[in-house]
């Protein structure tokens, strides 16, 4: 970096440095550095931490100073007064008012220690300020205590501020050397403490860099305000250059369920399709999520560990007719339908048992009983239920990607044709297979395998033909496709999951860092 | 669907000619089938059988037969089918089975040994057909003897549980039927099919030996098949004549397809079955079918011809008689899945390959579009993401707890939210009855996730009510949440009154009292009349039971009442 661009990304604490520096031309002590620059000593550090790291100025020497400061203790006597000169001062009073202390008179003053003040009875009375005389009675001689005039004047020099232990005569520093905290006694007016001083020099690239910060140059700012603006003072400004490339602070925002965009791309993929969306109940008889699909009552898959059943009402009261009637026909000889049936006692109080809707199929069995159009195309996404222990492949509850296409050109080749715009629409495949299925509700049946660009060969999903046990009974007559895409596979690799309970995730955390990578 | 082990060796010789694996894969549409996993060191291929309705390619016997019928172009035959003198052995059936087991069937296998291979693939396709097709032995079981040591004719009849004895597999004494459904591992597993009942069936010899105690369990003396038996008599017995019938008559084409010889036995019944009181088994007892060529054509969308769809049922196992555009279909006697003509036309279509069919597009013009409810679900959705709220989609089965305790409202009200009977899992044990919950289970997951945090969901939640069809109705609703140090009820208002504003929807919010919330700071909020939802701070007592250490305030409405005309 060149000195210009140094300068203009310098911090304003540091241009006021370099500009005390710039003033001096020599070393600088860093005490100094605080008056010349106004400055707080923490940010003088500061600023002097980062000129080093920028190799504008370094350290030359260290000086060490005794330096003397008043502890609480010598706060007090500045403010009340010492026990020494108290005792003169509470004596001279008394003789005044012609009244006599006794030294256990003068202990009892309650604002010292009476250690404090036996140490200072000691003292006066060895120097000849003050006398004993019978009776404990204590006087004062009228000769001058050097240790109380010392302190006094120590007291008021020290409450300016701390100063250097050698700029006392060293009558004094005998003095305040007596008076200061050391181990094993802290109430001591005086505390003596190392003071560091570092003396700092400008390098060769400070010194050019200094001399750009000279007062006169541009006033560097930081933030451009609408002061600046109305002023028109913006030109008198430099605005300090930025380190760019550091990582800016996280914020919270507002945004939809990566999982939701996922979805979403789907409905509008199958939107712009011509498929129309259709809605259905959680709950569900067993009617129409699995009767009215031609699933036998005696079905495994119907059985109480593949289904979640309700407590209450464990019921509906009726099945719509003709409906019951139709697909009970249907099952048990085939009715109208052509069909031998499946040949077993069709049980019309079961048809009515409450169910968590199990399969997306449910909702294409009640669109086809609801006078669908023809031609026609349908869909949902729609939320399912299965008793399976809950695990990286089970979710408690899914959604189910399903749908229906109603017409009279409705054939197994038009359901191949749908199927292949499927895998180029929604897996963006070249390739697809089709390989004979089995599903209760539909023949021919159909898996569809596609080759995805990223996952390999994979099951998109099933489909076929309803079987016209299916339709017939609820009342259409064309030929109806019924198809179920597996989506959830691709949402967990666009999403970078690896477990299908993190599409549901309560972990915000998780939420808000997942990201979809459509693919 | 069943899965099962099959050996490369063992296939190649039923199929009778040399077969890469690539190549058994490549055949495995014909039946349905997918290769799971390959062994090189032992040739065990696992396959998983997707067709439920054809119990008979649940082994390899039957994958390896429809293959052949493929690749000779004609069914696999079996004479003793086509046998007319009267069986040398019988069965006769007692009074009283109509009420028990009514129906068995059985055969004899003889002259051919019976080998490791073939005993390991007889017994894995006899626990396929109970368990599966025989839904777990209730309508089918299976027994195989040695048939040495049985003398006919053999009886199917009922006795009291105390009094009969034998050894049965797996013992060395005798024990009682009631012993043997108290103690024994497969009295224990199967003995509920013979609940409620006084009598329990039984097979005995001429000479009083038992042969089985259908459905729990063979003798240890008959009823124990090893490898090197010559003789072998199978018998099924069940609850559907069809289905023990076709069970015999899989089990009996398996054995035939190893070389055995398949006599058949008659059965005798004191009363009348659907094929008269006697029955000679196996036997081919499915109907002639008679099919227009137009229906298989239409269904396929592809003229195909009488000459072809003929070709491609034969090279499938069907026998096909064709004139003009009729063809007289018969299935083959393992098979009974026929319904429906689209059921013959999916055959033409696998026989064929789904490959040799074009795809054609739909060609008739619909217009798409999303639901009401979608449509202004998204519009909100947008405006919540504007707003600045964070979507979240949770799962919708929940806990009483959940919904009720830690919502410091009252449980033991009936009605409140859609419960399950058959629980897996407590946690997940009924459906949500709104939408708040769920999103405080995010707030108990996420105190480390920097704040403030602004959630939303919109999704469905189930409300009970007995005056609908259901017994409940299905409800989108909307749930928004603020949490960070201080959030309030006027912040979260702010949003309530955005959304509202723009969805131009007028509302007013009425001081109410809810448990969830602190008193003076919930309300309704009301929506041309009617009361859509909640809004308010939530009481730190719901905080603390769902260990939340940042203040929460919250609304949740109903969707449908925004969305046009609702």
């Amino acid at each position: 970096m060149d000195t210009m661009t140094i300068h203009e990304s310098l911090h304003p604490l540091e241009v006021n440095i370099l500009a005390a520096f710039d003033q001096t031309s020599g070393p600088v002590k860093d005490t100094q550095l605080v008056e010349m620059s106004h400055l707080e000593q923490s940010q003088v550090s500061m600023a002097l931490g980062w000129l080093q790291a920028k190799g504008l100025l370094r350290m030359e020497s260290e000086i060490v100073t005794p330096l003397v400061s008043l502890t609480d203790v010598g706060q007090r006597y500045h403010v009340v007064a010492s026990p020494l000169d108290w005792i003169l001062g509470a004596l001279s009073s008394a003789h005044q008012e012609d009244r006599r202390l006794t030294v256990k008179d003068l202990q009892s003053k309650e604002e010292f220690q009476p250690t404090e003040l036996s140490r200072a009875i000691g003292l006066l009375k060895k120097e000849g300020a003050i006398r004993l005389v019978s009776g404990g009675v204590v006087e004062a001689t009228g000769v001058e205590s050097p240790t109380e005039k010392a302190l006094r004047s120590l007291l008021i020099q020290l409450h300016e501020g701390p100063k250097g232990l050698h700029t006392f005569p060293s009558s004094l520093q005998t003095t305040i050397r007596h008076y200061s905290v050391k181990r094993g006694n802290t109430r001591e007016p005086f505390r003596i403490e190392e003071r560091i001083e570092r003396v700092y020099l400008l390098t060769p690239e400070g010194h050019t860099v200094a001399k750009l910060c000279r007062p006169g140059a541009l006033e560097e700012v930081s933030q451009l305000t609408p002061e600046m603006l109305k002023d028109g003072s913006w030109r008198n400004k430099r605005f300090r250059r930025y380190t760019i490339n550091l990582r800016p602070p996280r914020v919270a925002f507002g945004r939809r369920h990566p999982y939701r965009e996922f979805l979403d791309s789907v409905k509008g993929k199958l939107v712009s399709m011509g498929f129309q969306e259709m809605r259905g109940p959680l709950v569900e008889t067993e009617f129409w999520d699995m009767d009215a699909l031609f699933m036998p009552q005696f079905h495994p898959a119907r059985a109480i560990h593949d289904v979640y059943f309700v407590k209450r009402p464990t019921h509906a009261d009726k099945i719509p007719e003709p409906f019951l009637s139709k697909v009970a026909a249907a099952h048990e000889n085939g009715g109208s339908t052509g069909s031998t049936g499946w040949r077993y006692r069709y049980d019309r109080q079961r048809a009515c048992r409450l169910v968590l809707r199990s399969q997306g199929t449910a909702v294409s069995a009640r669109t086809l009983a609801a006078n669908p159009a023809i031609p026609g195309k349908y869909f949902s996404i729609a939320r399912c239920f299965r008793y399976d222990q809950v695990d990286a492949t089970h979710a408690t509850d899914f959604f189910q990607v399903e749908g229906i296409v109603l017409g009279e050109d409705i054939n197994f080749r038009t359901l191949l044709g749908l199927l292949t715009l499927f895998a180029k629409e929604m897996a963006q495949a070249q390739e697809s297979r089709f390989l004979p299925a089995y599903f209760p509700f539909t023949e021919p049946s159909v898996e569809l395998h596609v080759r995805h660009p990223q996952l390999g060969w994979m099951e998109l999903g099933g489909a076929g033909l309803f079987r016209p046990e299916v339709t017939h009974p609820l009342g259409v007559t064309v030929p109806v496709i019924a198809w179920g895409l597996g989506l959830d596979r691709m949402a967990m690799v666009a999403l970078g999951l690896h477990d299908i309970r993190d599409l549901f995730s309560c972990d915000l955390e998780k939420v808000r860092t997942m990201r979809s990578r459509f693919i | 669907m069943p899965t099962i082990s099959i050996y490369h060796q063992d296939f190649e010789r039923l199929l009778g000619r040399a077969v890469t694996v690539e190549e058994i894969e490549a055949r495995l549409p014909l039946v349905k089938g997918e290769l799971k996993d390959y062994t090189p060191t032992s040739g065990e291929l696992r396959i998983e059988l997707q067709d439920s309705n054809r119990p008979d390619l649940w082994s390899v016997e039957g994958i390896t037969r429809q293959i052949r019928s493929a690749l000779e172009g004609c069914p696999v035959q079996y004479p003793f089918l086509r046998t007319k003198s009267r069986p040398k052995r019988r069965i006769m059936v007692a009074a009283g089975m109509e009420n028990v087991r009514p129906f068995v069937a059985a055969c004899t296998a003889v002259s051919y040994r019976m080998t490791e291979d073939g005993l390991t693939q007889l017994i894995q396709a006899q626990e396929k057909l109970a368990d599966i097709y025989g839904h777990k032995r209730r309508s089918v079981s299976i027994g195989l003897y040695r048939l040495n040591p049985i003398q006919f004719p053999v009886t199917y009849g009922l006795v009291k549980p105390q009094e009969a004895r034998f050894v049965p597999l797996g013992f060395s004494e005798k024990l009682t039927l009631q012993d043997i459904l108290a103690i024994h591992p497969k009295g224990m597993e199967f003995g509920s099919i013979l609940a409620g009942h006084d009598s329990l069936p039984l097979l005995w010899d001429k000479e009083g030996q038992v042969l089985s105690f259908p459905p729990i369990i063979n003798s240890q003396e008959i009823g124990e098949v090893r490898p090197g038996d010559a003789e072998l008599l199978i018998e099924v017995t069940g609850t559907d004549l069809r289905m023990v019938l076709l069970t015999l008559n899989i089990l009996a084409a398996n054995l035939a397809d190893r070389g055995a010889s398949i006599e058949a036995i008659e059965v005798a019944y004191p009363y009348a079955t659907e094929f008269g009181r006697t029955v000679r088994t196996p036997c081919e007892f499915t109907q002639v079918q008679r099919i227009s060529v137009h229906a298989i054509e239409s269904a396929l969308g592809l003229p195909l011809g009488t000459e072809a769809i003929k070709q491609a049922l034969t090279s499938y196992g069907y026998e096909v008689k064709a004139s003009q555009r009729k063809l007289a279909l018969r299935l083959p006697c393992y098979r009974n899945d026929f319904m429906h003509a689209v059921d013959v036309a999916e055959d033409v279509a696998i026989s064929r390959g789904y490959e040799s069919f074009t795809p054609l597009m739909p060609a008739q013009f619909t217009v798409g579009a999303l639901s009401p409810i979608e449509t202004i679900s998204d519009h909100i959705r947008d405006h919540m993401v504007g707003l600045g709220y964070q979507e979240i989609i949770s799962n919708i089965l929940m806990s009483p707890e959940d919904l009720v305790d830690r919502m410091r409202l009252r449980i033991g009200d009936p009605g409140q939210f859609v419960e399950i009977d058959n629980v897996m899992s407590q946690n997940f044990s009924c459906l949500r009855s709104w939408m708040i919950p769920s999103l405080l289970r995010v707030e108990t997951a996420s105190p480390r996730t920097f704040y403030p945090h602004r959630l939303f969901e919109l999704g469905e939640v189930a409300v009970p009510d007995l005056g609908q069809e259901l017994g409940s109705r299905t409800l989108t609703k909307l749930g928004a949440l603020i949490a960070h140090p201080t959030s309030s009820f006027s912040e979260v208002h702010t949003s309530l009154d955005q959304l509202m504003y723009h969805l131009v929807r007028t509302y007013t919010l009425e001081p109410t009292s809810h448990g969830s919330f602190l008193e003076g700071r919930v309300g309704k909020i009301i929506c041309e009349g009617q009361p859509i939802g909640l809004i308010g701070e939530l009481h730190p007592e719901v905080l603390e039971a769902w260990q939340i250490t940042m203040p929460v305030a919250l609304f949740e409405l109903e969707v449908e009442p925004l969305s046009e005309g609702g």
